[in-house]
């Protein structure tokens, strides 16, 4: 048992570690994810020309363009593979789980790196001053760790689909809603320094767990 | 001993596997041929249990590793010859020190001092067959699963591959898909499958 | 069965229209609610249904299993489409708008989402095994929200849904015929739906 834990382990880092390298050499997926959401952002941003926009909508903002962005970015987490006819032999020499958990890792590392980027332009933009930092960052990352685990299988998902386009989106945004709607709510608070109900976060913090769950019992049916 | 008890497979209406009982022994090269279409391929699929039957068992031994060289599975074309022969053997729990990775660049014929650092999407596809063949041998599985390994080569490569399939068989259980004769000439036992 | 249901449903909805006073002030179309809430429940139930059978197939891998959920499913977005249409046109009659995010209102929307999101998956795989493997797998990971939904939804948004009238709190301004009929209609439609269910799939 704790050798093949050990053994999982490794090949799940031996996946991150070689899906790192990839992207670095073949950046367009990642330089398309960050520039969709700097579009997004700007876009927001010039349209509501400096006026003042209420923390609620911000906050509401802020996520729709983590979700497309984000939706961009690892729709062809499993894609990508099957075009290039690597799926096949990863399948082969990894474990089912290790695939899912290394993709599900690497998913949510580029997630943080999307954040990490936007988040500082999205907060000068709107000329916003975030009063709970730490509330911020904590339901920022709660809200990714759920996206991670619902994208990740949801990119299993439409890998065997003929037709793609648009479709990733469609299937991720109900499943990840249980968050969204929370998540919102917290960020709301994290602008404005309102009081907040903890339960939210741990509503979130539960629903990811049920994810990550879900999403690796649900593999091994694929 | 990999055993197919009462296999059917079919894809849409055509049945391509109907009943299919039999036991595939190690030790032999076993050569698996027939026209296009009649599913070689998917033989070898179901053998290594990459693809389940629509009903009847697979059973392979227990604790056996498979390890392939097909057309249908590449390797990492942005990743270095090195990068991929060490990416595929770490998934196998099996480090790779700079002499094995040498030794296993001459006995596929690739010279792991110019090539090693090159990234394999730079590579002629002989050189990919082979690149795909070394990281077969660095994980030293149980099972190969072998499908149109030469095709691609030239006669050095074919050379080098098939004295590697002579050297490795006892103790392994090796199923080739081919129709090449010379591939065919190998192999200790054919399957031909009806179409 | 078919000439049983017909009747039950035409003795209904005669009850709706002449036995059923008409609904305090809210006039006689009004009444639609004896057709938003029967949809709305077997939208819910045929959501269930459609995991339920997923969850068979996947354990089974019978290929009948897969058809009864895609059924299922069917069914369930031309219910909650039913459903949602009525409910907004109770909702212009009560409160003034047709939408205004209520806290159903806005699980029923997401039901529309998921039923479309599985339909349009099932649209999009071509290859009929991994068609029924992906969309049961779809099926089971959107009925886990459904739970998380119910539960956080009415913190977030201000309900106008009608407790008084309708539910047990109401239960002294409801006229027993009222909630009678109410409850033959839910029953009614339930059967509609089963009868569907196995018609296609004899």
């Amino acid at each position: 048992m704790t050798k093949s834990f050990g053994s999982r382990c490794e090949q799940i880092a031996a996946i991150v570690r070689k899906d790192f390298l990839i992207g670095l050499r073949r950046r367009a997926t990642f330089a398309a994810m960050m520039m969709f959401a700097l579009t997004a952002v700007a876009s927001l941003s010039l349209s509501t020309g400096g006026s003042f926009v209420e923390p609620k909508i911000l906050s509401a903002m802020l996520w729709v363009v983590i979700f497309f962005a984000a939706s961009a970015g690892i729709s062809g987490t499993f894609d990508d593979e099957a075009q290039a006819c690597t799926l096949p032999t990863l399948k082969l020499y990894a474990a089912a789980q290790a695939i899912l958990f290394g993709k599900m890792a690497g998913v949510l590392l580029s997630l943080i790196a999307l954040t990490t980027f936007i988040l500082p332009i999205f907060l000068i933009l709107f000329d916003v001053a975030v009063e709970n930092f730490f509330l911020l960052t904590t339901t920022l990352l709660a809200g990714l760790v759920g996206l991670s685990a619902a994208g990740t299988l949801t990119a299993a998902l439409t890998t065997s689909a003929t037709v793609k386009g648009g479709l990733f989106p469609i299937l991720l945004f109900p499943v990840t809603l249980p968050i969204f709607l929370p998540a919102i709510a917290l960020t709301e608070a994290a602008f404005t320094g309102a009081a907040f109900e903890a339960s939210a976060l741990v509503v979130i913090a539960a629903f990811d767990a049920i994810l990550i769950l879900a999403s690796s019992i649900l593999y091994d049916y694929l | 001993m990999i055993a197919f008890d009462d296999v059917t497979l079919s894809f849409g209406r055509r049945v391509l596997f109907d009943n299919v009982t039999l036991n595939l022994r190690g030790g032999r090269v076993i050569g698996i041929t027939g026209a296009n279409g009649a599913g070689k391929s998917t033989f070898l699929k179901l053998a290594g249990k990459i693809l389940q039957p629509d009903s009847g068992s697979v059973t392979l031994p227990a604790y056996k590793t498979i390890a392939a060289v097909s057309p249908e599975m590449k390797i990492y074309d942005d990743l270095t010859a090195t990068e991929n022969l060490k990416f595929f053997s770490r998934l196998r729990g099996k480090a790779l020190t700079a002499e094995k990775l040498f030794e296993l660049g001459s006995r596929v014929g690739l010279d792991m001092k110019t090539f090693g650092d090159a990234r394999a999407g730079t590579f002629s596809t002989g050189m990919r067959q082979r690149l795909k063949f070394a990281v077969l041998l660095s994980v030293d599985a149980d099972i190969w699963l072998l499908d149109e390994p030469t095709a691609n080569l030239d006669d050095d490569g074919r050379e080098k591959i098939f004295s590697e399939v002579q050297a490795a068989k006892s103790g392994k259980i090796i199923l080739l898909a081919t129709n090449d004769k010379a591939e065919v000439e190998i192999c200790d036992e054919v399957i031909r499958l009806p179409l | 069965m078919n000439k049983i249901l017909i009747l039950l449903t035409l003795a209904i909805i005669a009850a709706i229209i002449f036995l059923v006073p008409p609904i305090k002030g809210l006039g006689d179309l009004a009444k639609i609610i004896f057709f938003h809430v029967p949809t709305a429940w077997v939208s819910v139930i045929a959501f269930f249904a459609s995991a339920f059978f997923a969850a068979k197939f996947l354990r089974t891998r019978d290929f009948s299993f897969d058809v009864l959920s895609a059924r299922a499913a069917s069914l369930g977005f031309v219910f909650v489409l039913l459903s949602t249409i009525s409910g907004a046109i109770f909702s212009k009659l009560t409160w003034g708008a047709y939408w205004n995010w209520d806290p159903r209102q806005t699980t029923i929307f997401v039901l529309i989402l998921i039923y479309g999101a599985y339909l349009t998956l099932r649209a999009a795989v071509s290859d009929e095994k991994v068609r029924a493997k992906v969309s049961a797998v779809y099926s089971l990971l959107s009925v886990l929200t459904v739970p998380f939904l119910v539960f956080i939804l009415p913190r977030m948004y201000f309900s106008l849904h009608p407790s008084p009238v309708l539910n047990s709190a109401g239960r002294v301004d409801m006229d027993s015929t009222v909630l009678i009929v109410l409850i033959a209609a839910v029953v009614d439609a339930t059967l509609i739906f089963i009868q569907l269910m196995r018609r296609d799939s004899s």
